[in-house]
């Protein structure tokens, strides 16, 4: 089964993206409204998702969910940082685990909010 | 005129209760000489964490949300809910509602039918309960089973057994042991913290706002979650009911009580509503959001029934329904409400619907499925008349965005209901409710009172 992981794109993550080549790879949901790209998971990196978020899981599609916001959030700066959907994004994101469930730890009290006009 | 026209149903019980003093002179000279006593919020019997006030229902009582109920229930009438769901004057009614205290608090008082009991909120004056009995809750476990029913004795609806995990169910399980029932009556009237102020109409305000903006047929939307376009669709689609002509109004009633972590918060519920209206797409002269205190139960079939006896109160036609009303986890059948407002369910002492008994309810149900986007149409389509394949909006998808600080696009969540949702998230630090904001919630309440 391959595994992915789906991150969502607003007009802000859209700007960040311009220009990479990653826009010939989105993929729209709601008519075209909803703007998304899909990262790919190996069997071995999805395992070490599981192993370090306990509330992540695989749904029937093979898209890995619920990991904190501090993991989604990372997994966009990755993807914008190194301009691909590979493995090494994955293995970006895990490379700061710590420092993201630092972060996970403290999302029940507090998430920071978008900036929006 | 035209026989198909549909007039304004009279309040549940044919008048509405309003007990509540106005005159601040009058209610001195109420309470002069009364011992008085500081509602307590009731707290979860294991974890401690508040699940309930009973000031919300003092308030939706005397207000006249639940008409024809007048106060804190005789054992008599509870157990008459519990077998029949009706009240000792015959009128349907889905739940219990008394006013508990502890055994300890109870013998401090010395107090006993007869006697006037001042009850304070939040160290002030609010209302007063005049005692007409004195029982004791002798089986917390019974009356929260008996309350929702069981697999074995609703074998209609109810799927699981109720248990610690149902938020309802736990409110019952949690009441102290003494009940002293009996009238209540306002005597310092809370003032409304904003946002809540606005949307504040009791069922005589809100039948006098209808009788303002021409709405002979009003469809009411329940909610207790920020709206997304289905909800809209929802809306606007169920409005076509109406009698020869769509409904006139669209009335949302925000239930507005004790939360669970992961809700939107209440400000952002209301506003959101609000927000859709202020946005032009649904008009604000067809759509009126209001709130009604009451900490949910979950009672699905249950609950539906209650809500149907508010908003008839509000002067209501129409109340839509969809699927797992009011519901939490699968003790229910999803449809149950539908089942409820279609069929009747003989167990819970509905042979036929609520509206084809006797004492029962004028409301008209418009019991409505699912909208989800249409990529093939192109637009926000009816799971029953659309035959193409859909993508489900579901609410864990759009607050895992909004969790992400992802704005969702405008197909699925108006701008300006975002907009509303990220206001209140700066406010709270946080976009849903946290343990924090339950918390506090329960601490400040949403009113204040003066000193009287």
């Amino acid at each position: 089964m391959a595994y992915f992981m789906v991150v969502l794109l607003d007009d802000s993550r859209m700007s960040k993206i311009r220009g990479t080549g990653l826009e010939e790879k989105i993929q729209y949901m709601f008519g075209g409204e909803l703007r998304c790209l899909n990262v790919e998971v190996s069997e071995e990196l999805k395992d070490k998702i599981l192993k370090e978020f306990d509330t992540a899981r695989v749904d029937s599609r093979g898209a890995i969910t619920d990991v904190p916001v501090a993991f989604m959030r990372e997994l966009f700066n990755q993807v914008a940082e190194k301009k691909s959907l590979g493995p090494e994004v994955i293995e970006g994101v895990l490379a700061k685990v710590d420092e993201i469930k630092e972060l996970a730890a403290k999302e029940s009290e507090y998430l920071p909010p978008p900036e929006i006009d | 005129m035209s026989r198909f026209i549909i007039e304004r149903p009279l309040p549940h019980g044919g008048r509405l209760v309003e007990r509540v003093i106005t005159d601040k002179e009058v209610a001195k000279k109420m309470i002069k000489g009364c011992p008085s006593y500081e509602i307590k919020p009731t707290l979860h019997y294991e974890t401690q964490v508040p699940v309930r006030n009973v000031y919300r229902e003092i308030m939706s009582i005397c207000y006249g949300f639940f008409s024809p109920v007048e106060g804190s229930m005789k054992q008599a009438e509870v157990e008459r809910i519990l077998k029949e769901r009706r009240l000792l004057n015959e009128w349907i009614f889905p739940y219990p509602l008394v006013f508990d205290i502890s055994k300890e608090d109870y013998k401090k008082l010395g107090i006993g039918p007869g006697d006037r009991l001042v009850l304070n909120l939040k160290g002030k004056p609010f209302a007063i309960l005049d005692i007409e009995e004195v029982w004791e809750i002798d089986n917390h476990e019974e009356l929260a089973h008996k309350t929702f029913g069981t697999p074995e004795d609703n074998p209609e609806v109810v799927k699981e057994p109720f248990n610690k995990k149902h938020p309802g169910w736990v409110i019952y399980r949690s009441l102290e042991s003494i009940v002293l029932a009996g009238k209540y009556t306002i005597i310092n009237e809370p003032k409304f913290k904003p946002p809540f102020d606005r949307f504040w109409y009791p069922p005589r305000k809100a039948r006098e706002e209808f009788d303002k903006r021409g709405w002979r047929t009003v469809i009411n939307h329940q909610t207790r979650n920020v709206p997304h376009v289905g909800h809209e669709f929802l809306m606007k689609c169920a409005a076509f009911t109406g009698d020869v002509e769509p409904c006139h109004g669209i009335l949302v009633n925000a239930i507005i009580g004790v939360k669970r972590r992961g809700d939107y918060p209440d400000e952002a519920i209301v506003e959101g509503h609000e927000a859709v209206n202020l946005g032009g797409y649904i008009k604000p002269e067809r759509h009126l959001v209001s709130m009604c205190l009451w900490d949910m139960r979950y009672g699905n079939p249950l609950e539906s029934l209650l809500h149907g006896i508010i908003r008839q109160n509000m002067g209501c036609t129409h109340h839509m329904f969809g699927r797992d009303h009011a519901a939490v986890g699968e003790y229910y059948d999803k449809w149950a409400t539908q089942i409820l407002w279609t069929k009747g369910i003989p167990s819970f002492g509905f042979p036929a619907p609520p509206t084809d008994v006797p004492y029962g309810l004028h409301i008209r149900p418009q019991n409505m499925r699912e909208f989800s986007y249409c990529p093939t149409c192109k637009e926000m389509a009816y799971s029953e008349t659309c035959g193409h394949k859909r993508e489900k909006l579901s609410g864990s998808f759009l607050r895992g965005m909004v969790a992400e600080g992802v704005q969702p696009p405008a197909i699925i969540m108006r701008p300006e209901v975002y907009k509303v949702i990220v206001k209140w998230w700066k406010h709270f630090g946080y976009p849903f409710c946290n343990e924090k904001y339950v918390i506090n919630k329960e601490k400040e309440l949403e009113v204040d009172l003066e000193d009287l």
